[in-house]
């Protein structure tokens, strides 16, 4: 014990400050790590979290001056996106580097990494090390990076957006996985990441980087900006609808399809907000497209205010007649007007071809003939300030806009056309940090002021849940939960929904393994390969939506039942 | 309004990048326009009066032949550029009226074509046929799979762009999307499709003529000249030909090159 706190700390730096050009990226900050020690940095897109872990690691990028004292002592760093040559085999890259540290042969270091894939807890059946990594699902190519580090078992990690980009649940476990070793071997880890990246979960201190200062991270909103207000009568219906995409013919020449959505039933009532959380592959963009007609879904019944909008999308029997006078059409158009997406991309959204003004004033003739010409300029003025936006923005192209701007952008478009109900799939999903908060801050001011229904899908549990009335939790195209907001941030029963909200909290998900593809879905509980309740019946038949209090229902055989063994 | 949407001090937007290939295709049109006037002009550098070809000086003559080579080769690229444009369209809306597998065959039979040494066919047409314009036919159908499996690509991938979802959610229907979105957003990338058939249809014809199967010695032709002075042994009538043809096919490349390239987003 004594002589462990003798030695002095592996990373110590001293009025370390960093410099692009006249921009101070970090402002004289002293760190301290000590052995065993989880630090986590976190910091929106361009804070310096990159440059501060390359000088660290004493490679500043092309550009930054460093000023200060760093101690490091012997690192190795992981760089964002793993930078791993994309088509040599795995095992070769990650042996070199812990066979070039250790000064081992290969049939050693291969051994090693192995023992640290053990660590990361990657089944033995999993690892297939001789494909190149872009033929690796990203789990497997991240807790490989992982087990290099294992292996090499460095003084300090380094660790610059670990996981980045995997879902949640899997991200959670694998940066658990890598902090317990940490510790456990007494190694000073320090990751950095996003603030929405979970970076911070398995830390023990974090630190947010913000104007080239380290500060305390700013707890993020939990409860609702306003109080929701109760919601009105139910308009938007979807009944058992379902989604399947064809495949090439089989061997025999038979048809074959994909479906990814199954049998979904969905009622949002008048301002209500209801959140559509999964993960990758849970086709909960698949549904919000549904429920627009964009495009129509393969099965079920999408209706507005007692107008089917599958038949109004439908392409016209004869053909040729397409023209703009059918009432299906008028009734389409009328639905388009009320119900409005918010896109992932909001960027991509745009015809690149016409200025904001002009895609603006395209919907706004479209979508309200009653507005008069000279009236719509004002009209999109309107909308672009309440989006938080300049009213100039018309004016300009969409490749000048920055991200946030488009998506911003995207809101007032959604908006112009005085819609009923908002479908946004994703919407923040390219903004980080403030940039994200301030979006959905907007979004849901939007939403107060309009008394807009909004149904919001995402893979943020917490986040999604904050200023939802109601939650519906999907998995593999199925519904496994839903239940009112409160109920599903407190007292999920699903295991899958419990992991979802441990990973939002930064805690340890209790599922193993990675999601299964969409082409290799286990028989009977899509879960049953991660679940911790997991019986041989979750094999047999796919579980069915239960109530189990009113309101609250839920899919799975074992919900009630304590984990085995 | 650009005063006003000022970026705070603490994250100055970047200027904006040059776009890709664009120095590139500058100099190559540069070139090609220089080539093309002082073509135009030879008549006048061999004084004036209607010299026969091969008495005037040879960078004259060359020049001379650039006439033949250039006009062909135009006329060649343009219809090749159509053909190819008009095969990936024909392609696309097979899939839209019949179904997938049909634009797949039709467009697999394009890429297929395009690795095939269709310029061979060129020498064997000028042969067996005299005629100017359906060698330019042959000529304009062998670059034509290039410009098709391009230009079917540029075309599904805007297919596919979210905007034409954004624009159907605000009700516009199919025929104003395709007037106020998709064409606007089309011509750019057929156009550069279209100007990939110059250089091949260039090197072709003067593949062609260098064997003498190509254009008729009336018209004359830089690979005609290259292959003659080859021939006939007499460097100082090879340089000036071979020097312009080199120079022309590097513009035709740079043109079509910098157009995909500025096309193409990163």
């Amino acid at each position: 014990m004594n002589h462990i706190s003798a030695k002095p700390a592996p990373v110590e730096t001293e009025a370390l400050t960093l410099m692009l050009g006249d921009r101070v990226l970090l402002d004289r900050a002293s760190l301290r790590v000590e052995r065993g020690e989880v630090l986590a940095f976190t910091g929106g897109a361009g804070s310096g979290k990159t440059a501060l872990l390359a000088a660290l690691a004493g490679q500043p990028p092309a550009g930054v001056d460093v000023a200060g004292g760093i101690r490091v002592d012997g690192h190795l760093l992981i760089a964002q996106g793993g930078r791993l040559a994309p088509r040599r085999p795995l095992a070769l890259q990650v042996a070199e580097v812990v066979g070039h540290h250790l000064g081992l042969d290969l049939r050693l270091a291969l051994r090693r990494t192995a023992d640290g894939l053990d660590r990361m807890g990657v089944p033995a059946a999993a690892r297939r090390f001789d494909l190149p990594p872009e033929q690796l699902p990203d789990s497997l190519r991240w807790a490989c990076l992982f087990a290099m580090a294992v292996a090499v078992g460095p003084a300090v990690l380094l660790a610059d957006a670990p996981a980045a980009g995997l879902d949640p649940t899997v991200r959670l476990r694998l940066l658990h996985r890598l902090a317990d070793w940490a510790r456990a071997d007494g190694v000073a880890l320090i990751l950095a990441g996003r603030p929405e990246d979970g970076v911070a979960g398995p830390a023990d201190h974090v630190l947010s980087l913000r104007r080239g200062r380290l500060l305390a991270p700013k707890p993020p909103r939990t409860a609702p900006l306003t109080p929701l207000e109760p919601p009105g009568a139910s308009r938007l219906h979807a009944r058992s609808v379902g989604m399947s995409y064809p495949l090439s013919p089989g061997p025999k020449g038979e048809a074959r399809t994909l479906a990814v959505l199954h049998g979904i039933d969905l009622d949002l009532r008048t301002g209500e907000t209801l959140a559509l959380l999964g993960e990758t592959g849970s086709a909960k963009a698949t549904l919000a497209r549904s429920l627009l007609c964009l495009p129509p879904p393969t099965a079920g019944a999408v209706v507005w205010m007692g107008r089917d909008l599958m038949a109004a999308s439908a392409p016209p029997a004869t053909g040729e007649d397409a023209d703009n006078s059918g009432p299906d059409h008028v009734g389409l158009r009328r639905a388009r007007r009320d119900l409005q997406p918010l896109f992932p991309d909001p960027a991509a959204s745009f015809d690149p071809a016409m200025t904001i003004g002009a895609q603006f004033d395209l919907a706004l003739e479209s979508l309200r003939p009653d507005i008069a010409a000279d009236r719509r300029d004002h009209r999109i003025d309107e909308a672009l300030e309440e989006a938080g936006l300049r009213p100039e923005a018309a004016l300009r192209w969409p490749a000048a806009l920055t991200v946030a701007e488009a998506a911003h952008a995207g809101l007032a478009r959604a908006i112009l056309p005085e819609p009923r109900v908002l479908i946004a799939d994703e919407p923040a999903a390219s903004l980080s940090a403030e940039e994200r908060e301030t979006f959905l801050d907007t979004l849901m001011a939007v939403r107060d002021r309009r008394r807009l229904s909004l149904v919001l899908a995402t893979d943020r549990y917490d986040e999604g849940l904050r200023d939802a009335h109601r939650g519906i939790v999907m998995l593999a195209g199925r519904v496994v939960e839903s239940a009112d907001a409160e109920t599903l941030r407190t007292a999920p029963l699903h295991p899958y929904s419990r992991a979802m909200l441990a990973a939002s909290r930064g805690e340890r998900p209790a599922l193993e393994g990675d999601a299964p593809s969409a082409f290799g879905q286990p028989t009977g509980c899509p879960l049953r390969r991660r679940c911790p309740l997991a019986r041989e019946f979750c094999a047999q038949a796919v579980p069915a939506l239960e109530e189990v209090a009113p309101g609250h229902h839920v899919a799975c055989h074992y919900w009630d039942t304590p984990a085995e063994g | 309004m650009a005063e006003f949407d000022q970026p705070p001090l603490s994250h100055p937007v970047p200027p904006e990048p040059p776009r890709a290939g664009l120095a590139r295709q500058l100099s190559g049109a540069a070139v090609l326009a220089a080539l093309a006037l002082a073509c135009a002009a030879a008549p006048l550098m061999a004084d004036g009066s209607a010299v026969h070809r091969l008495d005037a000086d040879p960078v004259a003559a060359a020049l001379l032949d650039g006439r033949g080579s250039l006009s062909f080769a135009l006329l060649a690229a343009v219809l090749g550029g159509a053909l190819g444009i008009g095969w990936a369209l024909l392609a696309g809306l097979l899939g839209n009226l019949v179904g997938n597998r049909v634009e797949r065959r039709v467009i697999g039979a394009a890429h297929r074509m395009a690795g095939w040494p269709l310029a061979l066919l060129v020498p064997l047409a000028g042969g067996l046929m005299g005629k100017v314009w359906l060698l330019a036919l042959v000529t304009a159908m062998t670059a034509a799979p290039a410009v098709a499996a391009l230009a079917h690509a540029e075309l599904s991938a805007l297919l596919r762009a979210e905007f034409l979802t954004a624009a159907r959610a605000a009700g516009l229907a199919e025929g104003e999307v395709l007037r106020r979105h998709l064409i606007p957003n089309l011509t750019r990338p057929l156009l550069a499709a279209g100007t990939l058939a110059l250089p091949r249809v260039l090197a072709a014809e003067s593949f062609a003529s260098l064997l003498g199967l190509g254009l008729p010695p009336a018209l004359g032709s830089w690979g005609a000249s290259v292959g003659l002075a080859g021939r006939l042994g007499d460097p100082v009538a090879f340089a000036p030909p071979a020097l312009l043809l080199a120079l022309a096919l590097w513009a035709a490349c740079a043109i079509a090159d910098g157009m995909a390239a500025g096309n193409r987003t990163p």
